[in-house]
């Protein structure tokens, strides 16, 4: 161990020691998180719990074990897919505004599950408000997947990142102009329920959801593992990369199906939640100090997880038995992040 | 007898867009030797990047091969052509968080496994190129607050860290001030000697091409690619082939581009150096032509005209001018 240390810098060994603080400051906030809402339970009562199987009053183990903890894990995930995707596709499109929804996942998505609530109202068929949670999940999927092709397909044709990056904002808008039609003429109750749905919520999902969700995650981050180094070339640009032996086509391939499978199950499980992929690797970046993904990667990682938590955490309004719906919080949070980076005068030098 | 590294036999190159085919180079033949520092130069627009992106194997010939180490650059994998082939492009480069050592370790990425870890040798090479492009000192700072010719002696320095036999630079030294141009010519020039590494450089600088490089390759429009000694080409005129028409022409005697002078307007006498430069200020100015002879002294400089003595050459001017 002390060989690996003395062949790194002192710089790499600093970064390194911020990764394990990091982690350590999740794992805090995963406790605060589970600890907070509108039963206060001590974090002494969980650990015991946890370790002993033992809860001090029967309801706790119920709030805990099935609404919380499901809960803080799914934000953790959630963290995770979103700002790793836009830690790829802010490096691949060399633009820092670029975030996991750039390539229109979220409104394929957004229009996988308003197709289920709103068509379904609007047509008459009768689904209408018995909609399970995995209804939810596999027409948010259809959805992202069917604009995810679509792009792929011209993606295909297109050499230049730039007109990639302009044909998904495209795609993404012509999607949301569906999704308005159908609004405009579906019922109410249904047009309420989608209206939740896409203010994205952490809440309400069960262990074996929470597991493929899991699962999803961990194979979307293959690609992106597997092509560390073409993200470093890529921070000199696409030329420069294919001049080091970097193929930018096959990268381009794999990061749509990273971020897909990313952002896409993330979307469809808690709906589109705002400013996380931006805001996260932005976030990295000025802790870490460092371009390098090898550190980039695992600290976007850990920094989404910890953001999440703690905007689930506000969300709860402590004490009090409302919660507010998770992306207003993040926006509420992302956006001064965002607005302070655009702000500071050498953001797009320091890029 | 010099090693040939690159060998353009019969290339013709051009862009296709739909049925519009538009040919912008054709039948040219160019051989680039190691350790020799070659200079490319043409008027824009005339083909210098496309033919740079032919040699890159951006962009397939239509006809001819250029052959790298005497194999078809086409016939490289995108790894093995990284190996031999490294490059400074024209495009800004702008990871202001990256430190120079960092810049200059990307260069080792055709060489590291997948997760792009340097190995000890790996690590030797970056502190060589470092060294060798005397930026040693840079190492540990960051991209957004060096100078523009420091950044360029690292981008210098990561080409060099990829450690290919060629490397190719795209006007490394435009915008630079006059001592960096210097600077990073003679850098370049040392290299190609000291590593016996085959190197291209495209540039508008004559002059400092002139003083720095073994071979040129003239582009020009309509005509093939002609390469030689620069000292050749001077002596045998063919020099002018870079400044078409009869406005300028190069000036074997000063070594520069100077405007023609036609017939000599004005009689200037005394020292030879401060009689030249007397006579291009009044060219410059547009002075008349004058019947009687101007005598000049060399120190303290003075100047006489009809009796009269002026001790700047503005005052002369004005009065002249007048």
């Amino acid at each position: 161990m002390s060989c690996i240390f003395m062949n790194n810098s002192m710089k790499n060994n600093r970064s390194v020691t911020f990764i394990f603080g990091a982690f350590a400051f999740l794992v805090c906030c995963f406790l605060m998180n589970v600890s907070l809402g509108s039963v206060n339970i001590p974090v002494s009562e969980i650990i015991h719990g946890f370790f002993t199987g033992e809860w001090g009053k029967a309801s706790y183990e119920q709030i805990i074990l099935y609404y919380r903890l499901p809960k803080a894990i799914l934000a953790i995930l959630a963290g995770i897919g979103l700002s790793i995707s836009g830690l790829q596709m802010q490096t691949f499109f060399r633009n820092p505004l670029a975030g996991p929804y750039v390539l229109g996942i979220s409104s394929g998505a957004g229009l996988g599950v308003a197709i289920l609530i709103l068509a379904s109202s609007a047509f008459g068929l009768g689904l209408g408000i018995a909609i399970s949670p995995w209804a939810t999940v596999i027409s948010g999927t259809l959805g992202a997947a069917l604009v995810l092709v679509i792009v792929s397909l011209v993606a295909w044709r297109i050499k230049d990142s730039m007109t990639l990056l302009i044909v998904g904002l495209m795609f993404g808008s012509a999607v949301s102009a569906i999704i308005s039609v159908l609004s405009y003429f579906s019922g109410a109750e249904a047009l309420k329920l989608f209206t939740v749905w896409s203010m994205g919520s952490l809440g309400g999902l069960v262990w074996n959801q929470i597991l493929v969700l899991g699962l999803v995650i961990i194979v979307g981050m293959v690609p992106m593992v597997i092509s560390i180094k073409s993200y470093n070339a890529m921070l000199l640009g696409e030329s420069y990369a294919k001049s080091m032996g970097i193929n930018p086509t096959q990268l381009r391939w794999l990061m749509i199906l990273s971020t897909g499978l990313l952002a896409g199950s993330v979307t469809a499980f808690c709906g589109p939640i705002a400013f996380i992929g931006i805001a996260v690797p932005h976030v990295a970046r000025m802790i870490w100090k460092t371009a390098d993904h090898r550190i980039l990667f695992p600290a976007s990682a850990l920094m989404g997880g910890i953001l999440l938590l703690i905007c689930d955490a506000i969300g709860q309004l402590p004490g009090s038995a409302q919660t507010l719906p998770i992306n207003a919080v993040t926006s509420l949070i992302g956006a001064p992040i965002v607005i302070s980076l655009v702000l500071r005068k050498n953001f797009s030098k320091e890029f | 007898m010099k090693k040939k590294a690159v060998i353009g036999r019969n290339l013709s190159l051009g862009y296709q867009k739909g049925d519009l085919k538009k040919e912008v180079l054709e039948k040219l033949n160019f051989e680039l030797f190691s350790g020799q520092l070659t200079c490319l130069l043409g008027p824009n627009g005339v083909g210098k990047s496309t033919l740079v992106k032919a040699i890159l194997g951006e962009i397939q010939p239509w006809k001819g091969s250029i052959q790298l180490s005497g194999k078809d650059v086409h016939e490289y994998s995108n790894s093995d052509l990284a190996k031999t082939l490294s490059v400074v492009l024209t495009e800004p480069v702008s990871p202001g968080n990256m430190t120079v050592g960092q810049l200059v370790a990307l260069g080792r990425i055709p060489h590291t496994g997948w997760s792009g870890k340097l190995s000890m040798q790996d690590k030797e090479v970056v502190k060589k190129a470092l060294a060798d492009t005397k930026i040693s000192y840079l190492e540990h700072e960051r991209l957004s607050e060096i100078s523009d010719g420091q950044r360029q002696k690292a981008m210098i320095a990561r080409a060099l860290a990829q450690n290919g036999q060629i490397m190719i630079l795209d006007e490394p030294t435009a915008h630079l001030d006059l001592i960096n141009r210097y600077e990073i010519m003679h850098l370049l020039r040392e290299i190609c000697q000291k590593q016996e590494k085959a190197i291209l450089v495209v540039t508008h600088d004559l002059e400092i091409a002139m003083e720095t490089a073994d071979q040129f390759w003239l582009l020009t429009c309509g005509l093939p690619l002609i390469s030689g000694i620069p000292e050749e080409l001077v002596l045998t005129g063919e020099i002018n082939q870079l400044l078409p028409g009869d406005k300028f022409h190069f000036d074997p005697e000063k070594g520069r581009i100077e405007k023609k002078i036609g017939s000599r307007k004005w009689k200037i006498e005394g020292d030879p150096i401060s009689s030249f430069w007397v006579e291009k200020a009044m060219d410059k100015s547009g002075v008349p032509p004058v019947s009687e002879v101007i005598y000049v002294e060399k120190s303290p400089f003075s100047l006489q005209y009809k009796g009269i003595l002026y001790s700047s050459l503005s005052d002369f001017l004005s009065f002249l001018l007048a």
